[in-house]
């Protein structure tokens, strides 16, 4: 059922897109049709192809290395409070300060390239990560420690069965945010550094008013996000099948 | 603790050290919240042979939950000293306990729930699926296994949390409140399925009721609590022969006469202690 409302959403949207690039002038908008002509050309002479390609091992590198940094952090410092306390401060004001702010300080380390893409990709995805795990573990049912303890679980025991398995809808909105985050992160990244990537295709049309172009690689991007919040969603029926409907 | 009660008809057996599994002596136990400090239980000494079954009854409050959890090892007394076989509690498999709030663990099944109480005793994979599997029957789960505790009523919640306290086969059972969510029916089986695995495995039963009829039903000594703070007000030898027909014995002279005794008692106590909730409110018709 969802699906037909989804399908009938887009087909709204896809009206009032019509009516915008007949009545937006400067052809500011192109049609529906011809973004879709220039988007097949585009995937034919592989620019598309090339585009994709590089920015998603810029993505998905640093959101992985967000995901293995983070998780394991975010667990040590819920489960060592002292650990937790002493640096919970300062994730939460790294966490607020705009992470643009260390893109001139990366370039000067890292210089343009690869590396430096990733840094500003992990900056951006690690924060909610690390901080939805941390609150996980933090937000553990003690009503249920206090029964694993009565059982006679060990700590250990009762950390790896019941406040890991708890954390993990947390964990799952922190990956959410995450990946968001990240996706942002990584067109800021091809923008301010080498340009390259579907980033780079965005300033090289956007700034030419190449506007068919321009939409394709927009719609793109709106695209990786759908698949990748999509598998997390997946994901997250699978792990939390428990729950009861409504 | 002296017998206020009418004549008991058989007095406990005399102390014998060997038997006392759960001994309590001048247990002091406060809570601190806000910098405010409350005291929860005061001088508690109560102490529980091999085989006996002791009911705990008293008002909302004075500490019966407390006094399971110290019993359990889970919390410390402030002062006072508790032993169980002997030894300070350590809670562990030869301890069950029933939690007042079922405590299940919402992303396990069932099945995994009761099974859960059998993973510090080493015993092997296929010995705990069984024994689980005869628990569930046992409270009458069996087509439940693979439901998640949020697809459960109350009473079916509650019967999980008595299964999975009872896998162990405990030498020792701490239970609070463990039938206050069943209907009567469903209340009356389980009674005499806990009588009968109580016997079988003569342990030591601590039972927190707020029903009267199911105390005198159960036990062997009543143990009445007053609140704030929470303290023993008197022991009561039930003195009802077994093996007992829950049913039929409630038309007992014996029977008929503690409950009596015992509702007079809680309602003296609810309506004019100056400590409870209730003191003071005027229970006649208008
Ligand atoms: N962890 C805690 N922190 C602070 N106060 C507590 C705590 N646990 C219990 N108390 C207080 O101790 C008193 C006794 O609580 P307890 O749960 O033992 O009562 P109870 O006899 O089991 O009551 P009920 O019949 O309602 O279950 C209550 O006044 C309660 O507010
Ligand atoms: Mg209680």
């Amino acid at each position: 059922m969802t699906t037909v409302y989804r399908v009938l959403f887009m087909v709204l949207l896809i009206a009032l897109w019509q009516i915008a690039s007949m009545n937006v002038g400067r052809n500011l908008i192109p049609s529906p049709l011809a973004t879709f002509h220039t988007g097949t050309a585009m995937l034919a002479d592989g620019r598309l192809v090339g585009a994709l390609g590089a920015s998603l091992s810029i993505y998905l590198t640093g959101l992985f290395l967000a995901i293995v940094i983070a998780i394991p952090l975010g667990i040590v410092m819920g489960g060592i409070r002292l650990l937790g306390k002493t640096l919970e401060v300062y994730v939460y004001a790294l966490s607020a300060t705009p992470r643009v702010a260390f893109i001139p300080l990366i370039i000067a380390l890292l210089g343009l390239g690869f590396e430096a893409k990733i840094t500003v990709v992990l900056l951006g995805a690690i924060m909610p990560i690390l901080i939805n795990t941390y609150a996980g573990v933090l937000a553990v049912d003690t009503q249920l420690i206090e029964m694993a303890r009565s059982v006679g679980l060990s700590r250990t025991g009762i950390f790896v069965r019941i406040v890991l398995p708890g954390s993990v809808p947390f964990i799952i909105v922190g990956l959410r945010l995450g990946a968001t985050i990240g996706l942002i992160n990584t067109v800021v990244a091809e923008l301010y550094t080498a340009v390259t990537g579907l980033g780079g295709l965005l300033a090289i049309y956007g700034n030419s008013f190449r506007m068919e172009e321009y939409f394709v690689v927009v719609l793109t991007l709106a695209m990786i996000g759908v698949v990748v919040t999509e598998t997390l969603r997946l994901l997250e029926s699978r792990l939390s099948g428990w729950k009861t409907a409504g | 603790m002296s017998s206020a009660a009418p004549a008991p008809v058989a007095s406990a057996a005399p102390p014998d050290r060997g038997r006392q599994r759960i001994v309590l002596e001048n247990v002091f136990k406060s809570f601190e919240r806000a910098g405010q400090k409350t005291q929860v239980l005061a001088d508690i000494s109560l102490s529980a042979d091999d085989g006996t079954f002791i009911s705990l009854l008293g008002p909302s409050g004075c500490g019966k939950t407390t006094l399971l959890r110290l019993a359990d090892g889970l919390i410390a007394p402030d002062s006072g000293r508790i032993a169980v076989s002997g030894h300070p509690p350590r809670p562990g498999p030869e301890t069950g306990f029933v939690f007042q709030s079922f405590r299940l663990i919402p992303w396990a099944t069932v099945s995994a729930n009761i099974e859960f109480a059998l993973l510090p005793t080493g015993l092997g994979r296929a010995e705990r699926r069984e024994r689980a599997r005869r628990y569930m029957d046992l409270v009458g789960l069996t087509r439940f296994a693979d439901s998640y505790p949020g697809e459960l009523s109350g009473g079916m919640g509650q019967r999980v949390a008595l299964a999975r306290a009872l896998i162990p086969e405990p030498k020792i059972l701490l239970m609070d409140e463990p039938f206050a969510a069943l209907d009567a029916q469903t209340r009356e089986l389980m009674q005499t399925e806990l009588m009968r695995l109580w016997s079988r495995l003569g342990s030591v039963v601590l039972f927190v009721t707020h029903s009267v009829d199911e105390a005198i039903a159960l036990s062997d000594k009543i143990v009445l609590m007053g609140p704030r703070p929470g303290r023993i007000l008197e022991v009561i030898d039930v003195g009802l022969p077994r093996p007992r027909q829950l049913f039929e014995m409630r038309s007992e002279p014996r029977f008929i006469e503690l409950r009596d005794y015992l509702w007079n008692r809680i309602r003296t106590l609810v309506l004019t202690d100056p400590a409870s909730d209730f003191y003071g409110r005027d229970l006649e018709p208008e």
